[in-house]
């Protein structure tokens, strides 16, 4: 019964185009983890030179991912982009002890913005694989994620080299967002 | 002599890995262990990938950056406007993608360009936020995965306030829009024989089986590539270099029977023993002539085997000088008409 229902409601009229914004600190895995989402499909465009920018089509749902970051800066340019963004994927290095301090004010910084009063955040915890990587509850509340209020979140253990756990976020997204 | 083949040597390692590649050339005294040397050589460029060039260029690492800040300062760009600058700044080493990479290149090309032309933004910051606008501006308008292309009118209100708190003028603004629009950056070519450029949109590209052509013939399975009249197959599609080149030249395509399925071979037509001009690499990194009098290929389902023959048919009887020629006298008339 519950599935049933699933199945109507999740496919609902034509396939919508969702606009993701992607930031994590250098070296998080954000290129590997567009890249992988990638794989599997026939990439025959003609490069660009610029930002990172993939289509992912998933679940009937078109996404449109934005390499985005750089210092504070340049944030007010990025604000244009931030307009009618729907969700936030934010990409950190689970074994990244040292910087992980840095990730959280990034996050927070991203958050903070006015445009993205609306959009859900998925984290993916990334690395998983490396021995000194931090669990997922360890993450959670050294980003302070607890602290968050009227903001719809999930973390997601990943290893994008893999490509483990990045569907799996990407499902908690359409679910999220395929709601609204 | 030794020398010049260890600097190739060392080439051929940076383009597959550019941080073993400078490793590899200093231990060899081939490069010195300074930013400014291995700024020199990356800028010189010889041989090298661009794309590498830029992986290492955007690399966090504190060297790394020594390294990018002496090579943007080998840059020359007094009296060029910013775009002609980026334009060529852009064409030393291919962009990467990362927005943080970016941004570190940005700041360093904005240094260099106040230096070289001062006076013509109030501060080095206007320019580097500038210049992180451009690049933005270009991925909007060229990048066919994004969809909201965005106008002049939002190009300037993108960059109100940049010019420390106040605007810049919207000429200047307007002009930066209308070149990028009218002309994206380049994808800057390699230096060198490197083929990654050849591949991109292909004919036609895909896993197939190949008989091997030594005394014990075994099937391997191949990433091919059809393009330029010239079949290519590699180990891995990732693969930056190709196992073996075969030039369709002079060859002729049919259906043979085999134990695997979908067969097709490649010949010389009335020359049944002939070797077929061809060459491969061996596992020591050796370019070798081919051994094959025909190369006999297993194709995964009957329709791909029918495709594949289609496409290297036409690739066959395709004549790349008539082509060279009408591409030569469509441009000739399309200049006379302007």
């Amino acid at each position: 019964m519950g599935n049933y229902f699933t199945m109507i409601f999740s496919r609902p009229f034509p396939k919508k185009q969702i606009k993701l914004l992607m930031v994590g600190l250098d070296a998080a895995g954000k290129t590997t983890v567009l890249f992988k989402l990638k794989l599997g499909e026939v990439v025959t465009t003609i490069p660009t030179i610029g930002f990172n920018v993939e289509t992912v089509e998933y679940k009937n749902i078109s996404f449109a991912v934005w390499d985005v970051g750089g210092q504070s800066k340049i944030r007010g340019l990025w604000k244009y982009y931030y307009q009618y963004t729907e969700g936030l994927i934010f990409v950190v290095d689970s074994s990244d002890h040292d910087r992980i301090e840095t990730a959280a004010e990034e996050l927070n910084a991203m958050l903070a913005e006015d445009e993205m009063r609306d959009a859900v955040l998925l984290v993916l915890a990334n690395k998983q694989d490396l021995p000194k990587a931090m669990p997922v509850h360890e993450l959670t509340d050294r980003l302070g994620l607890h602290a968050l209020r009227g903001r719809q979140w999930f973390v997601q253990a990943t290893c994008a080299v893999q490509g483990s756990g990045l569907y799996e976020g990407l499902d908690w997204l359409s679910d999220q967002l395929s709601r609204r | 002599m030794q020398r010049n083949k260890q600097v190739a040597m060392g080439r051929k390692k940076f383009n597959m890995d550019p941080k073993k590649g400078i490793q590899f050339l200093i231990e060899n005294d081939l490069v010195k262990n300074t930013s400014e040397d291995i700024a020199r050589f990356l800028y010189k460029g010889e041989g090298l990938n661009k794309t590498a060039i830029g992986d290492y260029l955007g690399e966090r690492d504190d060297f790394n950056i020594q390294v990018l800040h002496a090579f943007v300062e080998l840059h020359e760009f007094t009296d060029l406007n910013l775009v002609q600058a980026l334009r060529q700044f852009l064409w030393s080493f291919r962009l990467p993608g990362e927005a943080q990479k970016i941004d570190r290149m940005m700041e360093a090309f904005a240094q260099r360009y106040c230096q070289c032309n001062p006076g013509v933004f109030q501060s080095t910051d206007t320019c580097y936020i500038l210049s992180f606008a451009v690049i933005m501006l270009n991925t909007s308008l060229h990048n066919p995965n994004v969809k909201d292309k965005p106008t002049v009118e939002r190009f300037i209100s993108m960059n109100r306030g940049i010019n420390d708190g106040g605007d810049l003028p919207e000429e200047l603004l307007r002009n930066l829009y209308e070149s990028i629009k009218n002309e994206p950056f380049k994808i800057p070519e390699d230096d060198g024989n490197d083929l990654t450029h050849t591949f991109f949109n292909p004919d036609r590209e895909g896993w197939l089986l190949k008989l091997g052509g030594g005394r014990v013939k075994t099937w391997k399975r191949r990433w091919f590539i059809l393009t330029d009249n010239c079949l290519y197959y590699f180990e891995y599609t990732t693969d930056k270099e190709p196992r073996g080149i075969i030039p369709l030249e002079n060859l002729s395509i049919r259906e043979v029977e085999d134990k695997k399925p979908n067969c097709f071979e490649l010949f010389i037509p009335d020359n049944k023993d002939q070797v077929i001009k061809a060459c491969k690499t061996e596992a020591d990194g050796r370019v070798v002539e081919g051994n094959h009098t025909f190369y006999r290929i297993s194709a995964p389902t009957t329709e791909e085997k029918d495709e594949w023959m289609n496409s290297i048919k036409a690739a066959i009887s395709r004549d790349p000088f008539y082509e060279m020629l009408a591409a030569r006298k469509k441009k000739v008339s399309s200049m006379k008409r302007h």
